[in-house]
Order: C-alpha cells, then structure tokens, then sequence
C-alpha cells in the first residue's frame, strides 16, 4: 500500500514538473519581471527621493525601500517574496541596505535577486 | 494521555504549530498552499525523527517501539506527499504570469541556494524513501540508503535557513538536529545500550542458537515475552557485526542473566550462529507487552521460532491460567527446543501442549485452531511467519475473538 502510494504520487508529481517544463518552451523566453503599478512621473534614474518621502510609504500595501543609495517600490512584489511577510514587511519605509545584504543568517541576495531588485528602481536616494 | 492517541496528538502538534506560526495572511490561494504543504511536511518530517528514538521509556509510553516505528513510515510518506505539493503549488502560483515564469519557479537553473537546497531534499526524500520501500535490499545497503532520509532533513533544515527564519521558528530545526543527534548516538552508537558478555552458547534447531547473556554492569528487567535490540561485537576468536538487532527473551535468570533465541535470517544474525562465550554485547531495552496479561485463559500459537517468547514464560514458573499451546513447525530439525518443551509442558499442569509438523509452505490453520467455544474469553498470542500470523489472525477473527484479546508482534523494523 505505502509503495504503490509512493510510486503513484511520484509518477504524478514529475508528470506535473514535466507539464510546467513543456509550457515553459511552448511559451518562449521568461517576459519582463513585473513593473511597478504606479510609474514614476520622471525618469526613475533622475528621480531624487528623501528618507522622509521613503518612510510615507511604509506599509506592506504601499512599501518603498531604500537599497544601496538606490529607492525601490515593492508593494507589488511583496506578495511573491520567498520569506515569511514578517521577515520583510518591516523594513518597508525604512533605509534596508543592511537587511538586504544579511537576509537568511548574514548572508547577501543573489544576482538574480540584485536583478530582479533593479527592475523595482524608482529612484535614488537624495544625500 | 491514551497511548492509543499518543502518537497522533503529537505529531499534530508538530504540524499545527509551524502552520500557525507561517499561516500566510492575503497571499493568492496556491501561493498559500505551497506555503503550508511545506510546513506541513516539515511537521510530520519532525514527528517521524520524533517516532526514530529508541529508548525503553519512551516506547513504553507510546503504544511499544513496532507501534512507534510504524507510525514513522506513515509520518515519513504524509510529509513527502506534502512536500510534493510544495513546488508545484508555487509553480502554479507563478502561473497566473505566465507558463514561463511558472516553470522558472520550478527549473534549478533559475534558482539560487534555497531553490536549489530546496531540490536536493526533496530530492534526497524521493531517493531515501524509494529505498526504505525496496524491501528486497540486503539489511547494510537499505540501512546506508536510509541515511538519505536524514540527509533530506538536513538540506531541507538548510532550505529553511537560507529562506530566513526568524527566533520563533528556530527551535523546528533546532529540534530536527537535537532528535537526529539523540538517535546517532544513544541507538545507532549505542550509548543507551548496556554492557554484557555471552556466557554461553546452545544450539536450539537448525540455523538457531540461543545465546546466554550475562551483565558486566546494571541488568535490564527484563519480563517474559519482551524482546531487546542487542549488537555483538568481538571476543577471543569471533568478530561480530556490531548493528543492533532486535532478538527475543528465551529465558529470564538470576543475577540478571538472561538468553536470546538468534535464528539466522540474514548475514549478521546467520554470522551470529558462530558465536562463541566472552563475546561482547551491548543491549538495548527491553521492549514490548507481549504476554503481559496474565488474568484469564489464554491460547499461544507459535510458528517456527516463533516458539521463543512462551519459551521464555513456561521457564519463569509456573502457570497462573490455563494456556493451549500450539506449536507449528516444518520438520523435527526445525523445530526449536523440541526436547525441552515436553519436560517444561510435563511440569506445567496447566498447560495444553500440541506440536505440529507441517512440512514445507502454509500451513492449514483452520483444523489446528481450537473451535469458537474454547475461544470465549480467550486471549490468544500469535508468535511467528507474518503469513502464518496473518492468516491465523482472519480465523480467530471469524472466531469471534474481539480484537482486544488478540495479542501479536510482527518485528516489522524496516
């Protein structure tokens, strides 16, 4: 009984990782990651933004960040975000280079991760 | 607590608690459920190391060690289903995107460290479990292959690591290290075994010996009708296996001497067949509740070597109730302690002795078990081939004896 569940569930589960890797061909190269839902009203490189301007959005819904000198918006992406909503959540509205390069036991984001960071940029942190 | 409920409560509480803890709040459905199919898993993942610690006090208080062991594989194969459903889950999450990003979610090359630990338990889990299934695998290969399983659990511990956990949630992987510690050292370096030294050796039927054991400290009290996990290491001209290996009381003697009936049915306990006296021994227990009521009538059926924990009670003493005994078995060589038996049933004037030789194959149990009406009331102790217990088991069944009052062990500790 145990081994005919084991095989079964295995078989389903790579049929299914099968499934998503042909939809994943079928389908073409990954698009672009999500933009921000409000875009800034100037270009976002140009854009000066102060701590205080960061801190007014400081919740979940609604959460700006400020990383490496740069400001992201990630109201969008937060739901997506691997870790538990009480790992991240609280550093929205707040200066979080440090969070972001001692995530998970001191240890920095992945390139990917930077990458997917930048495509959040909405602009940079005024001195 | 019921030991009957024991088990159950606690790996509920190692499921529910993490689930509460990291219960998402406004995430989108499937994102929730990879979510919690994950500490699901991890939950029973805990409470299946929970049920590998083997210790005399905590199998006497959770139902006996073949309860807790079975308990183990079920706990172990729920957690793989859910965590199956971890992946998946968030790929179909992603898939609200679009098809690509949701095979990005799946696909290594488009992860970093967690998704990659992530893969490598789930797929250590896959390959562990695939072993501990394949029961045609000699004892030394499925046992190495096993330690996959705490393989998984150690990269899935990382996968959570790299994910972020913060204080409150460390003590589920504290606690995944702490029981594969405890079960490394005090079962499988047998620390919670104590030290004996064979005192002698007599052959009991062919490919059987029973191996008189004599403590070198503190004695186990040992009852009829318990079994002990006993490892044999090396003496003047013998080198033993050293794996512990679960061996029934034959018989119980003073100054806590006791023996083991050792049949031989793989390479350790076919080499043990050659064991000679001074041969060190750490043992392990005792376990187990066979034989342990004593009030009332009782009927034993023994198959083969089977013969060896009523063995271990008719040379206790005498009787306290009226016993049938059943002993089946293939040929007169076969039959263990065939001498004995008849002088031990001659000094028992409450015991009904029947030996049966049944030859090779199953035997028919229906002529050779006694009729419903010698069964009213009635607790019957079933010792042997699982195939012969399970069969006699059907029998006494439509016998109409209740459920309560059949005793077995079937040293399923695979």
């Amino acid at each position: 009984m145990s081994r005919r569940l084991f095989i079964l569930a295995t078989a389903v589960f790579w049929c299914g990782v099968l499934a998503f890797w042909l939809a994943g061909r079928l389908a073409g190269p990954l698009p672009p990651a999500a933009q921000p839902v409000a875009q800034p009203p100037a270009p976002a490189a140009e854009r000066l933004l102060s701590l205080a301007e960061v801190a007014a959005h400081g919740v979940p819904e609604d959460c700006w960040m400020a990383i490496d000198g740069q400001v992201v918006d990630l109201g969008a992406y937060l739901p997506e975000h691997p870790s538990r909503p009480a790992v991240i959540n609280p550093w929205c509205g707040r200066e979080a280079s440090q969070a972001y390069h001692t995530k998970g036991k001191g240890r920095p984001h992945s390139a990917e991760a930077d990458q997917l960071l930048a495509t959040f940029r909405i602009g940079r942190l005024a001195p | 607590m019921s030991r009957r409920l024991s088990i159950p409560l606690i790996a509920l509480l190692l499921v529910v608690a993490p689930v509460f803890w990291a219960w998402p709040e406004g995430l989108p459905p499937w994102r929730s459920t990879a979510i919690v199919s994950g500490w699901v898993g991890w939950g029973m993942l805990l409470a299946s190391l929970l049920l590998m610690i083997r210790e005399a006090w905590l199998a006497e208080r959770l139902g006996g060690l073949e309860r807790m062991y079975a308990w183990h594989h079920r706990l172990g194969l729920l957690a793989y289903l859910a965590l199956l459903v971890h992946p998946l889950a968030l790929a179909v999450d992603a898939w609200r995107e679009s098809p690509a990003r949701a095979w990005a979610a799946l696909s290594p090359a488009q992860q970093g460290w967690a998704g990659w630990l992530g893969w490598a338990a789930l797929l250590a889990l896959m390959a562990g479990l695939a072993a501990a299934l394949a029961r045609q695998l000699p004892y030394r290969r499925w046992r190495w292959l096993h330690q996959l399983l705490s393989a998984a659990v150690l990269l899935g511990l990382a996968h959570l690591l790299w994910l972020g956990l913060d204080a409150p949630a460390l003590w589920a992987p504290l606690l995944a290290l702490a029981l594969i510690g405890w079960r490394l050292l005090r079962a499988d370096r047998g620390w919670a075994a104590r030290p004996y030294r064979v005192s002698g050796v007599v052959p009991a039927a062919r490919g059987m010996v029973e191996v008189a054991l004599q403590p070198l400290g503190q004695a186990l009290a040992l009852q009829p009708g318990q079994f002990v996990l006993a490892a044999f290491f090396d003496g003047p001209g013998f080198r033993g296996c050293g794996e512990f290996h679960p061996f029934t009381v034959s018989e119980i003697g003073p100054a806590g001497r006791f023996s083991l009936g050792i049949k031989a049915l793989g390479d350790c306990t076919g080499h043990l067949q050659g064991v000679e006296s001074g041969v060190a021994v750490r043992v392990q227990g005792p376990f187990g509740h066979f034989l342990a009521r004593a009030d009332g009538p009782q009927f034993w059926l023994a198959g083969g070597v089977g013969i060896t924990p009523f063995m271990a009670r008719l040379r206790a003493g005498p009787l306290n109730q009226a016993v049938r005994l059943l002993h089946l078995h293939r040929d007169a060589g076969d039959a263990a302690y065939a001498d004995e038996l008849p002088a031990l049933a001659a000094q028992q004037p409450r015991l009904t002795l029947a030996t049966v030789a049944c030859g090779d194959g199953q035997p028919d149990l229906a002529p050779l078990l006694p009729p419903a009406e010698q069964l009213a009331g009635c607790d019957c102790y079933l010792c042997g081939p699982p195939g012969m217990v399970a069969a006699a088991v059907d029998i006494l069944r439509a016998r109409r004896v209740a459920p309560d009052r059949l005793h077995f062990e079937s040293f399923e500790f695979r």
